[in-house]
């Protein structure tokens, strides 16, 4: 489903160049749930954006879905990103001045998508993780974890093949990140791919397969 | 998209609520503005009506002499039109074109009232002005003798006065003693430049011991000088000892007269331009506040779907939905101008300028977004997302 090949990536500017991931070779399947754990600054994150097509690698190859991704252009990585990815932030990354619904419904805005199918499949994706009461909200009135079900319900709301969550429990107490960890346990289970780069030890036990990083270099 | 667009810029109506207020100032403003500009533009396409090139306009004044002033004066036009140099003369009132003076009065045609400029000629002035007379004729001394006052109207004043019907031969009134009869309509007359409005006119006939009208407008010949005009000065002061005697060419009173009219627009048009100016920079701004502050929106967007060319039309939009609030409150009280009628300009004037003043409004904005959009559009998503 998603496969890097020797993929490294190099920050330069005029005076330092920084090997952020080096030789990375990753094979997740249809299906998965993979987490990629590591200390901080060992480049999860930025193995995560290069994985969402939000970054490009400086040499190596990635392929999503059997096909390589390094000539696609703007336009054909955005329709990739909006139809077969899901994104899920440690930041939520709500806008403040939406509704509840109308946050969930951004990605369908990038696609042909009528205002009342728009509306129904946010609704639905809002009644999966348990916050159709919380529609007519705005982000200020929810708690962390509400948040968090939102940002979840937006990642569903155009039913990817893969979601890609960074830190998703990171600004959550335990118990709040325990409900969101299953709510993507649930996703899994009805199909989704799912990789989720965490610093939490425990909740990386609990997904199918672990990668880690360390340095920029994948040691598991 | 546009839904969403409008929902997001109403939810932050607040915070945009003074943006919105400098946009609609910018607005109204540039509505005077234009509708100045389409109001002179519009005066000046239309001709003046008559030609004044060879024009000159001799001003007499009698000053302490109270004396057969009616026989000088004539004796003085008949001076003036027995040079070669002269191809006509023509007295007239004070009111001579591009002059600073006006007379005004009204005349009733069947119920019906009409101001307009008052202009008492003698019967040479349609030769002196190249004057073309659409209907009738010019008066004639001959016509003194009839029972009403014979008069030369112009076509705004008989479309005002009779509107359907022609107002050839038909017998109008100022007040219960005096009545006139149209004997000629011309088309134009624009006695205050290229700028005035084509407004009603009427021409009387004056009287024979007219003592009072001591303007002399001369047509002279081409080629006719300044030595020709010393000569004219000279010999009038000579047949009117004590009287003030001035020559003027209408061709530099027309420069003057327009000058009057075009200062106070460019003044409008260089204080409207500070404003637009500021309203731009301003704009400018708080767009690029904007979007450093909505880094993380632009990444999340794009790790959504969003082009680049998406996000650009984004923040495009939202100044565009943002301009129409305020384009939407400016309108409100535009509109009120055409269907009230203020200062009795035609409806069209307001509509150009409204018309014009939104796509003003529309082209500022856009030249003002555009610039910030496409930096929002080329943020790195990775990057936009890690700044927030």
């Amino acid at each position: 489903m998603i496969k890097l090949q020797n993929v490294e990536k190099v920050y330069r500017t005029s005076s330092i160049e920084t090997l952020a991931l080096n030789n990375i070779n990753i094979d997740v399947k249809k299906g998965e749930f993979v987490s990629i754990m590591g200390p901080s600054g060992c480049g999860k994150s930025t193995l995560l954006n290069i994985i969402g097509l939000l970054d490009a690698p400086s040499k190596g190859q990635i392929e999503i879905d059997g096909s390589p991704v390094e000539r696609y252009t703007d336009k054909h990585l955005a329709e990739l990103r909006n139809r077969k990815l899901g994104f899920i932030f440690q930041s939520f990354h709500l806008i403040n001045d939406l509704s509840v619904i109308d946050n969930v419904e951004i990605p369908l805005l990038y696609r042909n998508t009528s205002a009342k199918q728009r509306r129904e499949l946010a609704q639905a994706a809002l009644e999966k993780v348990g916050l159709s009461n919380r529609m007519k909200h705005f982000p200020k009135q929810l708690s962390g974890g509400q948040k968090q079900r939102v940002a979840i319900a937006r990642a569903i709301v155009g039913n990817p093949e893969i979601i890609l969550a960074d830190e998703p429990t990171g600004n959550l107490d335990s118990a709040m990140g325990n409900e969101i960890l299953g709510i993507l346990q649930k996703l899994n289970s009805d199909g989704a791919t799912i990789v989720m780069v965490t610093h939490d030890e425990a909740m990386a036990k609990k997904t199918d397969r672990l990668i880690r990083l360390f340095d920029g270099t994948q040691v598991s | 998209m546009l839904r969403h667009l409008f929902k997001l810029i109403w939810n932050k109506k607040g915070t945009h609520s003074l943006l919105i207020i400098e946009v609609w100032a910018a607005f109204m403003v540039l509505f005077g503005v234009l509708t100045l500009i389409v109001f002179n533009l519009r005066n000046y396409l239309q001709p003046i009506g008559f030609q004044y090139e060879q024009v000159w306009n001799l001003e007499l004044s009698s000053n302490q002499d109270t004396t057969e002033l009616a026989p000088k004066l004539q004796r003085a036009l008949q001076r003036v039109r027995a040079y070669p140099e002269v191809i006509t003369a023509s007295r007239m009132s004070s009111n001579t074109p591009f002059s600073a003076n006006q007379i005004g009065n009204s005349v009733t045609y069947n119920k019906v009232n009409v101001g307009g400029d008052f202009y008492y000629t003698d019967t040479e002035l349609a030769k002196v002005l190249d004057l073309p007379l659409k209907k009738g004729r010019w008066y004639a001394e001959s016509d003194l003798a009839g029972k009403f006052i014979p008069i030369v109207i112009n076509q705004a004043m008989e479309d005002k006065l009779f509107q359907n019907e022609s107002g050839l031969n038909k017998v109008i009134k100022r007040d219960d003693k005096t009545m006139y009869k149209v004997v000629g309509i011309v088309d134009r007359f624009k006695a205050k430049g290229q700028f005035m409005s084509d407004t009603p006119g009427l021409f009387q006939i004056l009287e024979k011991n007219d003592r009072w009208n001591s303007n002399i407008l001369i047509k002279t010949k081409p080629g006719t000088d300044a030595h020709f005009e010393a000569r004219l000065v000279k010999d009038i002061a000579m047949l009117l000892p004590g009287w003030g005697v001035e020559v003027g060419y209408l061709k530099d009173s027309r420069k003057n007269r327009e000058n009057l009219t075009l200062v106070p627009v460019l003044i409008f048009l260089i204080v409207s331009g500070f404003l637009l100016t500021n309203v731009a920079l301003g704009l400018f701004g708080v767009l690029n506040l904007n979007i450093a502050k909505r880094k993380g929106e632009i990444g999340l967007r794009r790790a959504m779907g969003a082009t680049e060319s998406k996000v650009t039309g984004q923040f495009l939009g939202e100044i565009w939905v943002l301009a129409t609030f305020s384009l939407i409150i400016g309108l409100i009280f535009a509109v009120q101008f055409p269907l009230m009628n203020v200062f009795d300009l035609d409806k069209e004037i307001y509509i150009i300028a409204i018309l014009a003043a939104v796509a003003v409004i529309y082209i500022i904005v856009t030249i003002c977004a555009w610039f910030p959009s496409k930096q929002a559009a080329t943020i790195h998503p990775a990057v936009a997302l890690h700044e927030e």
